[in-house]
């Protein structure tokens, strides 16, 4: 990027700001709620903690008090569960990940519509810089339920090292990532060529990225589409990428092991998650020689699938504007550019061209790269994971059910496939 | 193999001894691996604790417990834990060795069955009812709650170790206290009770142990104040935030009072009590 | 020399119904705490789920009252019976291992009289390893690639396993872990049941010359009896419902090879949203526990002395 684009964004960002500030600067006062107690659920993602590191800030900033309560992701969703469950106000702001439980916490009614919030902000807050894109998918029934707080999606990691050593070259198609992962393994016996997710409840994160690729789709004309021609070929695609060419035990495979399998050196490719990215460098083994890509295109080019969390607003909170005042703190441009210094991804353009968090990532190559990757995943990004209903958690039982059957060899590839879309038409069906 | 008491010991009960410890031995390298594994991943660098071959030399570092003071107010949530552990073992003693020793008199069994119903069914089943309730009643995030739900957990298990112990003791033991008109209470204070000391010390190790690593009902109950060290172990286990050297070294933390207890309680575990009223 | 012999050297009981009429109002008052606690702890949770196993909720939160259609879906349910036979072979084999591993090391442990007590707890120390600790630990250890478990198996020459990968080997491997977890627990409760056993048995016993072997079968193993009974039935209660290592590990995977009905119910009720049907669920796994447990205390008050 020249620098006198760069001066020309910072410029554009400057008057933005200026103008905008000159606006509202009358109608915003932080401290208008100073006294008040807002209680945020947080989970243990690098995002939420990213952020809470900056709570005083906050605290000082608006005088209000924040209560956090930090849970595993999945106990989270626990705990969450039962709070709103009991339609309980305990909970003023959470945690959610529009991808996975968003129509689902939607159709229960569990989110405060922000959309009308979202015009009432702080005169820096820049409400248009957010990404489009995912404010699109935490859209639900034309209610805002969760404004987006980073962008992630699984990207491939892989070892230059041993590309060179095997006369590999950079995958460019999903033909070449099979091409690669047979030509490693008769090149080099002691390293796994290929590594994913096979653990059934994390297959769809990873699987969905290649069957858009393939240009398949999940529900076609209201019915589950996987055993068409694509849906099929990417359904033998990944799981013949993980059986013949995967570790052994893949079915039990998550992000833990797959990081721990690559950082440790055991791996050529690892397709996973662009979070791991600080856990797969510990120790700094792999800073050199790893290389990162979105997933190679398909038939139908490169879909990436690019999620984000969000922080919502409890429908069952007594206290809305003053939780949306934290919501509005934590995703502004500020707090949103300290956090990516820390490697979060944020979901804000503006953010990836500042100055200081480019120089951040000319620090190290490989940081480049993974914002290299992930800027690809923000444009042409799609966060369909599993089934775009309502049932979409159980939607993703099924395919990885299917994923296991044809990666055990248990099921033909027609019988796997059929068998998922019987089940899912049923979801499908469910009102 | 029990008793070896005789006059005088013979060669053969030397063998056996020696068998003994030999056993004893190799079952204590098996279960024991793996623990020893735990604490000397806890001083290991993260990213070494999953390397292979596995490490068995490395240079130690104590930047995981640095780690773990510095990021988790560790102290507190041990506190915390500490505090609902002890109220609801005391609970659970309190409540369970009367029932125990009722159970045992009158052989009728359906109050102990009732304690256990609390244990049959799945703890899920008890988060959302539980959670209204409390809330109702402003409890959420009290140790109140958290000691109440847990001690539903220990006092099933006081009674029920604490049954064969009552039952062992036979009749004639009691009759010379019933001839003179003692209450049951008495009886059970007085004579009952000093004789299922191994019982009660074995009874008090399991419900700390339980309550103490029982994570379900913490994680709805409390809040940040009163969460306790258990639920605060799961946050080492993330998406792009696993910290195995972290986890390892709260594993050992958390793994220490309860080990500390037994081995205090011991004491009355191997006293070698006499029922010296009961010869002949 | 045998066990009627063993137990005429024993107090005969007096009957027991004078005690129960005088003491009837003391008798109440030592187990009124306890009763009293648990109903009001678990009535309003029983009642509320039995409520909920009646309705059906949509997506929207709504509810209709459905009678026991949930439980004529649980019937026609192949994955819940799929889920009761996954939880019974884990129950019967896991419980085999541990009952009979943790008898032999309570007695191992009972003749090794001056080991200290701290070394005594290393012994018991397995279970006090809180389970989501355990579950990583094996994890990492089970690993087909990354663990100990396969490393050591191929220094000794041996094919490595898929351990928790394998459709077929998921559940022994479970109960293998379950076993090291629970089997010193069982083992500490037989232990307490040793020390309590009454030296003045043996003393006829060896005047009669008989070998230990003879002495542990005939005489230790039935008056040892009601404690094994006991920790057959705690370990019964928590086996049954088997979750904390699945959780972790496999999520109930490869497939659905390692499935148990509470893992089932839970996700049912907690990431599907169907606390109807979740309730169906729960609650019959309550009844088949209730169940167990009611033979079991049968058999303990049949091998009380």
């Amino acid at each position: 990027m020249s620098i006198a684009r760069n001066a020309a964004v910072c410029a554009v960002s400057i008057i933005t700001f200026a103008t905008s500030f000159a606006a509202s600067a009358a109608d915003f006062d932080w401290k208008k709620f100073q006294g008040k107690t807002v209680t945020f659920l947080a989970n243990n993602n690098p995002v939420s903690q990213a952020i809470l590191g900056y709570k005083d800030e906050f605290e000082k900033l608006t005088g209000i008090k924040l209560k956090v309560d930090t849970y595993q992701e999945q106990q989270m969703r626990q705990r969450l569960v039962t709070v709103m469950n009991a339609r309980s106000d305990e909970v003023d702001v959470f945690m959610t990940l529009p991808s996975r439980e968003g129509e689902q916490f939607a159709a229960a009614g569990w989110y405060s519509d922000l959309s009308g919030m979202l015009k009432n902000t702080a005169p820096n807050y820049d409400a248009g810089g957010l990404s489009q894109a995912l404010l699109k998918a935490a859209n639900f029934g034309g209610k805002l339920t969760s404004v987006p707080l980073n962008i992630e999606g699984p990207i491939l990691y892989y070892r230059t090292d041993i590309f060179q050593k095997c006369s590999v070259a950079p995958p460019k198609t999903i033909a070449d990532v099979e091409a690669a992962a047979k030509k490693i393994k008769s090149c080099d016996s002691s390293v796994t060529p290929f590594v994913s997710r096979g653990l059934k409840p994390a297959v769809a994160y990873t699987f969905s990225n290649v069957l858009h690729n393939m240009g398949g789709t999940y529900v076609l004309n209201g019915k589950s589409d996987l055993c068409s021609a694509k849906g099929k070929k990417a359904l033998e695609t990944y799981s013949g990428l993980l059986r013949d060419y995967g570790p052994p035990g893949v079915v039990n495979y998550s992000f833990y092991q797959i990081s721990a399998l690559y950082r440790s050196g055991r791996a050529a490719m690892a397709f996973e998650s662009s979070n791991e990215l600080r856990t797969v460098m510990e120790g700094g083994e792999r800073l050199k020689d790893t290389s990162l890509m979105p997933f190679p295109a398909g038939d139908a080019g490169s879909v990436p699938t690019a999620i984000g969390w969000g922080m919502a607003v409890s429908a069952f909170s007594k206290q809305p504007d003053v939780a949306w005042y934290f919501v509005q703190w934590a995703s502004s441009p500020e707090i949103q550019k300290k956090v990516a210094l820390q490697g979060i991804a944020a979901p804000r353009p503006a953010v990836a061209q500042d100055h200081e968090f480019r120089r951040w990532l000319d620090e190290q190559p490989v940081r480049k790269e993974w914002q290299a990757a992930l800027d690809v995943l923000a444009t042409k990004g799609s966060s369909e994971v599993g089934y775009p209903i309502v049932a979409n958690p159980e939607s993703r039982e099924f395919i990885g059910q299917a994923v296991q059957d044809l990666i055990l060899k248990q099921k033909s590839v027609e019988q796997a496939c059929a068998d998922a879309d019987k089940a899912l038409d049923g979801l499908i069906a469910q009102k | 193999m029990i008793p070896l008491s005789r006059s005088e010991p013979t060669l053969s009960d030397a063998w056996a001894a020696r068998i003994n410890t030999l056993l004893l031995l190799v079952a204590g390298l098996l279960i024991m691996t793996p623990t020893v594994w735990m604490v000397l991943s806890s001083f290991k660098p993260s990213f070494e604790v999953t390397a292979y071959p596995p490490k068995i030399l490395f240079s130690p570092t104590l930047e995981n417990y640095a780690q773990l003071t510095k990021t988790t107010p560790f102290l507190s949530f041990a506190l915390n834990s500490l505090i609902v552990t002890a109220g609801s073992t005391g609970i659970g003693l309190l409540f369970g060795i009367p029932a125990a020793f009722a159970v045992s008199w009158t052989r009728i069994s359906w109050p102990a069955l009732l304690a256990l119903a609390a244990r049959m069914a799945p703890g899920t089943l008890f988060l959302l009812p539980w959670y209204v309730m409390f809330r109702q009643v402003g409890l959420i995030g009290s140790y109140t709650a958290l000691i109440l739900s847990h001690a539903v957990i220990t006092m099933p298990i006081a009674i029920w170790v604490l049954l064969p112990s009552f039952d062992n003791i036979p009749r004639s033991v009691y009759e010379a206290a019933q001839v003179d008109g003692c209450s049951l209470t008495r009886i059970l204070l007085r004579i009952a009770l000093p004789l299922v000391g191994s019982g009660i010390a074995v009874a008090a190790i399991l419900c700390f142990v339980f309550s103490w690593n029982y994570f379900l009902f913490a994680l709805v109950l409390s809040n940040g104040d009163t969460k306790t060290l258990i639920a605060a172990a799961f946050n080492f286990v993330g998406e792009g935030s696993t910290q195995w050297g972290a986890l390892m070294a709260a594993a050992t933390l958390i793994a220490l009072p309860p080990l500390l207890l037994a081995a205090v309680v011991q004491r009355w575990l191997v006293a070698g009590l006499t029922l010296g009223a009961v010869k002949g | 020399m045998s066990i009627t012999a063993a137990k005429a050297t024993l107090a005969t009981r007096s009957g027991v119904g004078a005690e129960i009429d005088r003491s009837r109002v003391e008798i109440v008052a030592l187990s009124a705490p306890a009763i009293l606690f648990t109903a009001g702890m678990i009535a309003f949770p029983v009642i509320y789920t039995v409520w909920l196993g009646f309705h059906s909720f949509s997506s929207t939160g709504q509810q209709r009252f459905v009678g026991t259609a949930n439980y004529a879906r649980l019937v026609n349910d192949g994955e819940f019976w799929h889920g009761l036979w996954v939880t019974l072979a884990l129950y019967v084999l896991s419980l085999a291992m541990q009952l009979v591993l943790g008898i032999w090391l309570a007695v191992l442990l009972f003749n090794a009289k001056r080991i200290h007590g701290l070394v005594r707890s290393l012994f018991i120390s397995p279970f006090m390893m809180p389970p989501v600790v355990a579950g990583m630990m094996w994890l990492v250890i089970l690993d087909p690639s990354l663990g100990a478990a396969n490393y050591i198996l191929q220094s000794l020459g041996l094919p490595p396993s898929d351990w928790l990968a394998s459709p077929t080997w998921v559940i022994p491997t479970i109960a293998v872990i379950d076993t090291w977890q629970w089997a010193p627990y069982v083992a500490l409760i037989v232990l307490g049941g040793l020390q309590s056993l009454p030296p003045s048995v043996y003393e006829a016993a060896q005047i009669d010359g008989a070998s230990a072997f003879r002495i542990f079968r005939r005489i230790t193993l039935p008056l040892l009896m009601p404690t094994i009974v006991t920790a057959t039935i705690l370990r019964s209660v928590d086996l049954l419902r088997f979750f904390d290592i699945i959780y972790i590990t496999t999520q109930g995977g490869p497939g659905n090879a390692s499935n148990t009905l509470n893992i089932y119910g839970f996700r049912v009720g907690f990431e599907f949203f169907n606390i109807g049907y979740a309730s169906a669920l729960m609650l019959t796994l309550t009844a088949i526990v209730f169940g167990a447990v009611l033979a079991l205390n049968r058999l303990r008050r049949a091998v009380a002395w």
